[in-house]
């Protein structure tokens, strides 16, 4: 259905009349903004005219029984939450009997049932020539998630965003969540990303949207592990007024083509972010990690720190961007990106890009890329490891540092286990 | 008494630096042995080439240890099949912390043996009174392999893999220097308690200090990458009043 886009009016958007306009908006500043193209700097080193050209089904049909009996099975899988705390999407859509319908002390309601709203606060806010692949988000995504944590409120237990894609042909899902944490308000959590087959072929466009009112402390862990030939690509926003405070981690071990967007924007004093990934990417997988952390305001502190482990012609990618504002002073601002490559064909690119408008700024960065390290295998391999255990070793235990800034006892032992067992193939190869 | 180990004519250079040029050496079963000599004599690469370090190439000579080809093997097999070397520098692991180690080289040790691997309980079991033997806190166990350690833990550390390990043959490089007499008596009580019939020890080291504590069966001396003179425990304190040369001169004449 999409042509190399440009796309035109001719395009059939899906939902109520009343969403229309939005729709065919989006998809005209999408068709003005281009497809993206490795002639854009933002996007050099990944390719998406694939995509464009595989001809995705953007506007599915009705998913029937036999997906959503599919997806039911993989929500017994412990490490989603329990029924309890399950918000479930299939192919970006709600579905009554998968997850809960509503939890305690929060408000769920959907995209299209205040769709005026959306489009004024969150849609209209992202520009498409930044981030293409929101406008298409815009324009196809049905009713998605809309959170609301009221002023005050501290939700006990983490919230598990389950979002499954089924095996269906050609399906391009499109979902999209909007989480709004009222003054005070604090909640944790985790979005998933798996598949119904291991087989499925689908591709998944993913933009979620945070905003945080002030002194609102919000955990975000989000759990990439698509199956091998799914393509992902994503954007997370973050608006940060006074003093709140957001700690997001990123985990990327499955898809074959991975895009992911992260752009916080602290926008009011003593906001605070810490954001930390872990992108592991083997044969056949090429993942890519763009970030974009804002200073708007006096006061604010971020600490950024990605790792990256490229198994044997694996690619990898991390372009993380941190910008401080004119005017905006005192500011600390911290940036960690270290790769490790596992293979002589294992590749990553690595850019920091710091662009500082102010004067009184702590400000760091530092990258590397790396193998492992021959002192520490043959240390280890004088206690009796063999080599493939001291190498998975090592390389777990860098996987690790990163897994270990998740605050959440349960969802770091969980993500480790996760990590642990894609590492196994991953040294292997 | 049968040879736990021995080496006979090794040569062995790094890069194009040849440091062993025909060393022969012959250790027995349950004795320990102390290796002295200058610095750049060869001593820590005799010590990594037995534990098989790959940045060192052997070029001539033969190495057995309990019958077999040592340098055909390869690091880990010989540290299962009971050879120990206690690193000059430990090498620090962030993120592998201690408890994990020492159940992993453990387990593949008794894996070679045949034996089942042990569980965390007997684990545990095993370790508590082998910690009290190097005065080491329980809190260390959590801790990330060698980070953050000073070097007397460093080298607490190995004598403490040492002890769990019950190796047949130890090979301790310089795991005196830089201990303080406190340290040094803790490291040495650790390495007597293992003095037994069925094990022998290579001492590496500078000072004669650690050989009041831990008296050798045999002192030897490298030089030039050879051994040039041996003899019993005296020997040591007499090198340490009249240092090297006299020996040197000697062994080479």
């Amino acid at each position: 259905m999409i042509a190399p886009i440009p796309l035109t009016a001719r395009v059939a958007v899906p939902g109520p009349d009343t969403t229309r306009a939005a729709r065919l908006h989006a998809l005209a500043e999408l068709g003005a903004a281009g497809w993206p193209t490795r002639r854009r700097e933002q996007w050099r080193y990944t390719d998406l005219e694939p995509l464009a050209a595989d001809n995705f089904d953007l506007v599915p049909g009705a998913i029937d029984s036999e997906t959503i009996a599919a997806a039911q099975a993989l929500l017994a899988d412990a490490s989603l939450g329990g029924a309890s705390q399950q918000l479930v999407l299939l192919d970006g859509e709600r579905v009554p009997s998968l997850g809960a319908s509503a939890l305690a002390g929060i408000e769920v309601t959907g995209l299209e049932a205040r769709w005026g709203e959306f489009v004024t606060s969150f849609a209209k806010p992202i520009g498409a020539a930044e981030y293409p692949l929101a406008a298409l988000n815009t324009a196809f995504a049905r009713h998605g998630l809309w959170i609301r944590i009221p002023a005050g409120t501290v939700v006990p237990a983490p919230i598990h965003l389950v979002l499954i894609g089924s095996a269906r042909e050609r399906i391009a899902a499109q979902p999209r969540i909007v989480i709004e944490a009222g003054p005070g308000a604090q909640a944790t959590f985790v979005q998933h990303f798996i598949d119904c087959s291991p087989e499925s072929r689908g591709w998944c466009n993913s933009v979620t949207q945070l905003k945080q009112a002030a002194a609102s402390r919000l955990g975000f862990y989000r759990l990439q592990r698509h199956a091998r030939s799914v393509a992902h690509t994503s954007l997370l926003s973050a608006e940060l007024a006074e003093s709140a405070d957001l700690t997001a981690g990123y985990f990327d071990l499955g898809g074959r083509l991975v895009r992911n967007d992260v752009a916080i924007a602290l926008r009011g004093r003593l906001a605070r972010t810490e954001l930390f990934g872990l992108l592991l990417a083997g044969e056949g997988q090429h993942v890519d990690d763009h970030t974009v952390i804002n200073h708007a305001a006096g006061e604010t502190v971020s600490n950024e720190n990605f790792r990256a482990i490229i198994g044997e012609r694996g690619r990898g990618v991390f372009n993380g961007k941190v910008v401080v504002e004119p005017g905006c002073q005192r500011i600390d601002a911290r940036q960690r990106n270290d790769n490790l490559l596992l293979g002589e064909h294992a590749e990553i690119d690595t850019k920091p890009e710091l662009e500082i408008h102010a004067n009184d700024v702590k400000c760091s960065h530092g990258s590397t890329v790396g193998e492992l390290d021959a002192e520490q295998l043959f240390y280890l391999r004088a206690r009796g490891l063999p080599p493939v255990d001291a190498r998975r070793l090592l390389t777990t235990a860098f996987a690790t540092t990163i897994v270990e800034q998740i605050a959440d006892a349960d969802i770091r032992s969980e993500m480790l286990a996760h990590v642990t067992t894609r590492l196994g193939p991953l040294t292997e190869q | 008494m049968s040879d736990m180990l021995s080496i006979e004519n090794l040569h062995a250079r790094v890069a194009d630096r040849e440091i062993l040029k025909g060393l022969t050496l012959r250790v027995p079963a349950g004795e320990v042995h102390a290796i002295m000599g200058p610095n750049g004599s060869g001593k820590s690469t005799l010590a990594q080439v037995l534990a098989g370090r790959e940045d060192y190439e052997v070029t001539a000579g033969r190495v057995v240890y309990r019958g077999q080809d040592l340098l055909a093997m390869a690091p880990e097999e010989r540290a299962r099949a009971g050879v120990f070397l206690a690193f000059q520098y430990p090498i620090e692991i962030p993120g592998v912390n201690n408890a994990y180690l020492l159940k992993a080289a453990l387990n593949a040790q008794r894996e070679a043996r045949g034996e089942p691997p042990v569980d965390a309980f007997e684990f545990m079991k095993l370790i508590k009174n082998k910690m009290e033997i190097v005065n080491i806190s329980k809190d260390f166990l959590t801790r990330n392999v060698n980070q953050g350690f000073s070097g007397g833990e460093k080298k607490r550390n190995e004598i403490l893999q040492m002890l769990l390990l019950e190796p047949r043959l130890a090979v301790l490089d310089e795991t005196d220097s830089g201990l303080d007499v406190d340290a040094l008596k803790i490291v040495a009580h650790g390495v007597n308690s293992l003095r037994s019939p069925e094990r022998s020890m290579l001492l590496v080291t500078h000072y004669e200090r650690l050989l009041e504590l831990i008296v050798p069966d045999r002192v030897h001396v490298l030089a030039g990458g050879r051994i040039v003179k041996s003899g019993g425990k005296d020997l040591a304190r007499e090198l340490d009043e009249r240092g090297y040369d006299w020996v040197q001169a000697g062994g080479q004449a």
